[in-house]
């Protein structure tokens, strides 16, 4: 059943992806309206598989591939909501490819070790929740900047037909992209201070490089916020911190994932 | 008698604009201006389109050569004197089908795929429901034109992309800007294209400001685009401010140059800004393009795109013009359900082959028939369906060249459940053709029963 479940939404997501790359490449406006109900009924089946895992009346917020899941589920959702305040639809075809990438990677955690008990908390958990919906809110400007990277080339090459024509305005995607920005960095910000707390109280050695990776992507969010809100930066430059930034955040939790499967082996 | 369509009109394709506004007729004096044509022509049915681009009078009539002579005469008397009338155009038959799906569906424009036409169309139906020119035949047929025009608009790329160079600029603006509310454009110089261009993106809703070395100029132009003149000495500031900024000057040398342009960006704290050089020779240096947030493109990069898009066009054409035929022929179909001959003929089949079906079963029963006997039990039996059949067709006959002759026929296909598949008619009957069929046929069916009298 939870096998079944998981690979159902493995196919569901990678067929969103299918559909939204051919709709930016080639859609016609016929097919425009079949990428999202895919996705949809990804995340439904995204949504039982979650509440067929989660430990009852918890979060399931217990080990990193629960992380990984759930992000991945969260970014699905907020890019919905995202698409009624902006008209960036087309932009799944990013999105999608990100929520199957990280939703396998928690198909991978079988062998993640859980949470140790001693270091479980009400803490933890709001440390853990700030940090995924953080995550979720880099990850929708990481798709923004990638969408103006892309429209911001196509534009200056002069290939007009096609996926140009489909991906939202610059305009949009800069805002959007300042944005989930500026709705991820206190969260960040919050992981952050979290973070440090644990890694003082443990001596210092268990979660560091981790926490290193971490500090260096809130560095890169707040020279992004900084040069954008006092220079006026906007634009490529942006978009490429934005996109910077956001890898490292990914680092995070690849280094995160990484001890869990070197812990338990 | 087959009632049949006819067309007369003229175009772009025939005629020049002297000649086309002259007959144009305005959205609202059509519905007027039918009732006229219909009160004096002979025609059972009228429909008139009238856009910039063409004027078409559609009728439908018993006798289509007759209509389109008075089509024809209808249009004469509105040419100019010095016009020959060869600049009007005719079709009869399946042929005006094809031209009015193929006009609906934007085939026929003088920019390929523009949207404009199917509302003209629409105008041009409504106006003939309110006049009351309009049966089932045109209803049927328009109808089907908008239902094909939709379909060449979803399932082909013949409306995608722009082809007028200021049409162009305005889209690119919007995918860098988003919204242009409120965004303002910088026209600089005088150009005649930079003027269309400023006049686009003004209708979009961006405020224009015009700056020119000759105030007076600038004044001018900025009048009769509703921009507001600024004085040339303004430009850096002016640049700082705009969105989009039209450079259409005759300068032999760069005007917006890379030292200029640091400084302008620097102010306008890296807004993007969106030049679009229309002069020739050019009046940005194209280093200005390289520089981060600001976007130039100058007409041969905007032709280059009208191109393209009008390549794209012509290639979903081809696609296009297939949709309609299958249409067309669709339409043919239905046609030829309602058409008389085939009606007859399948009708007579359904009732002989009944009496036959009836003969073969009573036969074996009778003993000792002698070859006379038989023959004189199916002469009755051809006989009785002849009588039977006599009234309903001369009924037939009678009514089928009344408006609502069509309509008869239904019923008749209906009640007898004569299904089209029955139909004996090749696709290649020309309306001639049936027409004659018909008369022979009708003669066929009531001529024995006339002879037993």
């Amino acid at each position: 059943m939870k096998a079944g479940l998981f690979i159902a939404t493995a196919v569901l997501y990678a067929l969103a992806c299918i559909l939204y790359l051919f709709v930016l490449t080639r859609g016609s406006d016929k097919a425009q309206r079949m990428p999202g109900t895919v996705f949809v009924a990804a995340l439904g089946a995204h949504l039982a598989f979650l509440l067929l895992e989660a430990p009852p009346g918890e979060l399931p917020l217990s080990d990193i591939s629960q992380i990984l899941s759930i992000s991945s589920f969260g970014i699905g959702i907020a890019f919905l909501l995202a698409s009624y305040r902006f008209d960036v639809t087309i932009l799944g075809a990013f999105v999608a490819p990100l929520s199957l990438m990280l939703f396998l990677a928690s198909g991978l955690g079988s062998s993640y070790a859980p949470v140790p008990p001693k270091v479980q908390s009400v803490m933890l958990t709001l440390h853990i929740g700030a940090n995924v919906i953080g995550l979720v809110a880099f990850a929708l400007a990481f798709v923004a900047a990638i969408a103006y990277t892309l429209q911001e080339r196509l534009l200056r090459r002069r290939q007009l037909s096609g996926a140009f024509q489909r991906l939202p305005s610059l305009d949009v995607l800069d805002t959007m992209g300042l944005r989930a920005v500026l709705v991820g960095f206190p969260l960040l910000t919050f992981g952050m201070i979290t973070g440090t707390f644990w890694l003082l109280r443990s001596g210092g050695s268990e979660f560091f490089v981790s926490q290193a990776l971490g500090l260096v992507a809130w560095a890169i969010f707040a020279g992004v916020i900084v040069l954008r809100v006092a220079a006026g930066w906007r634009g490529r430059k942006a978009a490429l911190g934005t996109m910077m930034g956001f890898v490292f955040t990914l680092l995070v939790l690849a280094g995160y994932a990484l001890r869990a499967v070197g812990g338990s082996a | 008698m087959m009632r049949d369509f006819v067309v007369v009109g003229l175009s772009h394709r025939t005629a020049p604009v002297e000649v086309r506004e002259r007959l144009a007729v305005a959205p609202d004096h059509l519905e007027q201006e039918l009732r006229a044509i219909a009160a004096n022509g002979r025609f059972d049915e009228a429909l008139l389109i009238s856009t910039c681009n063409r004027v078409e009078l559609y009728a439908t009539s018993t006798s289509p050569a007759e209509a389109a002579q008075s089509a024809k005469d209808t249009l004469v008397t509105r040419l100019p004197d010095a016009v020959p009338d060869d600049v009007l155009y005719q079709e009869r038959g399946v042929d005006v089908v094809r031209h009015v799906f193929r006009v609906a569906s934007s085939l026929d424009s003088l920019v390929v795929g523009e949207p404009q036409i199917l509302g003209q169309v629409k105008e041009a139906f409504d106006a003939a429901r309110g006049a009351g020119t309009m049966g089932t035949l045109l209803g049927r047929c328009f109808t089907q034109a908008f239902a094909t025009a939709k379909r060449v608009r979803s399932e082909t790329g013949i409306a995608e992309g722009t082809v007028s160079v200021s049409s162009i600029a305005c889209e690119l603006a919007k995918k860098i800007f988003g919204n242009l509310e409120g965004r303002r454009t910088l026209l600089l110089g005088a150009g005649e294209m930079g003027e269309s261009a400023a006049r686009s993106l003004r209708q979009t809703g961006t405020q224009l400001h015009v700056v020119n070395r000759s105030e007076e100029r600038a004044r001018t132009l900025a009048e009769s685009c509703g921009g507001r003149a600024v004085p040339f000495e303004r430009l850096t500031m002016e640049l700082a401010d705009a969105d989009v900024v039209i450079a259409s000057t005759a300068s032999s040398k760069f005007i917006l140059t890379p030292e200029l342009m640091k400084g302008v960006v620097r102010t306008r704290r890296h807004r993007p800004l969106f030049i679009i050089d229309i002069a020739v020779p050019r009046d940005v240096d194209p280093r200005v393009g390289n520089m981060d947030n600001v976007f130039v493109y100058d007409v041969d990069d905007l032709q280059q795109v009208a191109e393209e898009n009008l390549a794209v066009r012509t290639r979903e054409a081809a696609q296009a013009e297939r949709i309609v035929e299958e249409e067309v022929q669709s339409f043919v179909s239905w046609r030829r359900s309602l058409e008389l001959a085939p009606t007859i003929v399948a009708l007579r089949k359904r009732f002989g082959q009944i009496a036959q079906e009836e003969l073969q079963r009573a036969l074996p029963r009778l003993e000792d028939l002698s070859q006379s006997d038989r023959a004189v039990l199916e002469a009755m039996g051809r006989s009785l369906v002849n009588k039977l059949l006599h009234q309903p067709m001369t009924q037939l006959k009678a009514d089928a060249a009344e408006p609502d002759g069509a309509l008869l026929i239904d019923a008749v296909r209906r009640l007898f459940a004569l299904s089209e598949e029955e139909s004996p008619q090749s696709e290649a009957s020309t309306a001639g053709g049936t027409e004659a069929k018909v008369t022979q046929l009708a003669a066929a069916a009531t001529g024995p029963t006339g002879e037993s009298k």
